[in-house]
């Protein structure tokens, strides 16, 4: 009994603890029970739907894989990466600067809003759920309109003030917002249940493989190459009905 | 079989054009510039008949084009009230990049309260195997007004060469003081990626882009600019009102003398809103 007592004294076990609860506070937090506003958004999938170019799962796929790979992994998954690292090293210039980047990037209006009305939700959500000096310090500048508050931004800050890896904040975003987007599609298209979770399965090496790659990339890395896509998105605001915001 | 060795030793070329623009008497003049070879500019012509006070100034590249190594820099300065169009005298070409390395074009620009710059629309060839890295930098005062357009080219499409260069990037930001309002970087390796996948470039060619910031941007239907530009078939196109400070136009098609047309068009509407807005 001493011993076991012992043990349950061990750093060992306090920082499993810890971790566990970080880790369970991180599924909460891109659970769809938990307010973030992501279901609400295609990005510009939705034109595509309307199109008639997505029309079945293997469509969806091939959709998601480009996103991943051409629109997440060279934009937002960067801002996220970054955001943990300068909230890390309590670099709040850094953040104002990467934010101010984050919104310039976003050239469809709708987009830039999504991002925005994402950032301001999640916020709302945290709020009560924190006391960290630094993310009080994020949330004043909020409040008093010093910075626009961006979704990837915020998540990235708010991972790194709970205490779960870099790697694994950035796979769960990526994750998060691949699934958000395949149950959108699920509810637009529609394809089945079933097409909807063999869709997310089949991006699970993609979402590692582009986190490894995101880990390697800063700022100079932000590119652009899917066009179609943001095209896509700006012309979504003059569809002739819409069941996403953007 | 020993293959010919490449000319590696070529010097580079460091080409720069600084024009500072101001206003006098009513009318826009180059006050200073500086030019090295192969960029140069001609004079100040004022030939704009909406707009007599306006400065026209063609720019030259005399060598033809950018080879690997080559660095083209530009400098424009427009004072308070200068109201300035820059019209390049042909499109900028990336000869292959014979020794592996970047050619480079660096256009820093500066806008003046209450001045207006307006750049017309020119294409970038990168030739097959070409490395090209342009970044353009634009700060402008909250009042001032930017007309600027450009397009991406798949190489020389005439010749068959479609896609073959090795890199493009580009990178196009616009600061209203501040605040970075457009921060636009283009990136295309056709080796790496194939660009006629869904959500890139999807089978088409030439990208084309279109800036007009301006505090008289909010003011433009949006809803109607976007019924009109989807009359052209065979191009995917949007126009987009940024934050009621800039309105933002892409084009992708793959026809170029189409695209060229209907940019000219869109830039000629926006050009001419500008000046009935000022005068």
């Amino acid at each position: 009994m001493s011993n076991q007592r012992e043990d349950s004294k061990k750093l060992s076990n306090i920082k499993d603890t810890n971790i566990n609860q970080s880790y369970l506070h991180l599924i909460q937090i891109h659970d769809s029970a938990f307010p973030s506003g992501n279901f609400a958004h295609s990005f510009g999938m939705e034109t595509y739907i309307q199109e008639d170019d997505i029309r079945n799962e293997e469509d969806l796929k091939v959709f998601c894989e480009m996103y991943l790979r051409h629109n997440f992994a060279s934009g937002d998954a960067i801002f996220a990466k970054e955001a943990y690292r300068l909230a890390k090293n309590r670099d709040l210039d850094g953040l104002i600067k990467l934010e101010n980047i984050c919104h310039a990037v976003k050239l469809s209006p709708e987009t830039r809003e999504g991002s925005l009305m994402m950032g301001r939700q999640f916020t709302r959500t945290i709020k009560p759920l924190v006391e960290d000096e630094f993310m009080s310090l994020w949330l004043e500048k909020f409040k008093n309109k010093e910075v626009k508050n961006h979704y990837s931004v915020v998540y990235g800050i708010y991972t790194a003030i709970i205490g779960v890896s870099a790697k694994m904040s950035l796979e769960t975003f990526l994750y998060s917002s691949i699934t958000a987007l395949v149950l959108n599609a699920v509810r637009a298209v529609p394809v089945g249940q079933m097409s909807g979770v063999k869709t997310v399965h089949s991006m699970l090496p993609i979402i590692e493989e582009v986190a490894n790659d995101v880990m390697g990339y800063g700022l100079d890395d932000l590119d652009n190459n899917s066009i179609a896509l943001e095209i896509s998105s700006m012309k979504h605001e003059f569809l002739n009905s819409r069941l996403f915001i953007s | 079989m020993t293959l010919r060795k490449s000319p590696s030793n070529r010097p580079s070329h460091y080409g720069q054009l600084s024009l500072n623009f101001e206003k006098r008497h009513g009318k826009t003049i180059i006050e200073n510039y500086y030019q090295l070879p192969p960029l140069r500019s001609g004079r100040a012509l004022h030939i704009n008949p909406k707009n007599p006070s306006e400065a026209t100034v063609y720019m030259v590249e005399t060598s033809g084009g950018l080879v690997a190594g080559d660095q083209n820099k530009f400098e424009i300065n427009l004072a308070e009230d200068a109201n300035v169009c820059l019209i390049p005298q042909s499109a900028t070409k990336a000869y292959p990049s014979f020794n592996g390395m970047w050619s480079t074009q660096n256009i820093d620009v500066s806008i003046g309260p209450k001045a207006t710059l307006a750049w017309k629309t020119e294409a970038m060839i990168p030739y097959e195997t070409a490395k090209f890295k342009g970044k353009t930098v634009i700060n402008m005062a909250k009042d001032a007004s930017l007309l600027w357009g450009e397009i991406l080219a798949p190489g020389r499409a005439t010749h068959g060469e479609k896609l073959k260069y090795e890199n493009l990037k580009t990178n196009f930001q616009v600061w209203l003081e501040d605040e970075c309002l457009i921060y636009d970087a283009l990136s295309f390796s056709p080796n790496q990626t194939d660009l006629g996948q869904l959500g890139l470039l999807e089978n088409h060619l030439y990208v084309g882009s279109l800036w007009f910031v301006s505090p008289y941007a909010q003011e433009i239907d949006i809803k109607k600019l976007n019924e009109e530009l989807q009359e052209i078939a065979d191009v995917k196109v949007g126009a987009a009102l940024l934050e009621k400070k800039a309105v933002n136009l892409r084009w992708l098609a793959s026809d170029l003398v189409l695209l060229k047309q209907e940019m000219d068009r869109v830039w000629e509407i926006l050009s001419d809103y500008i000046v009935e807005k000022k005068l």
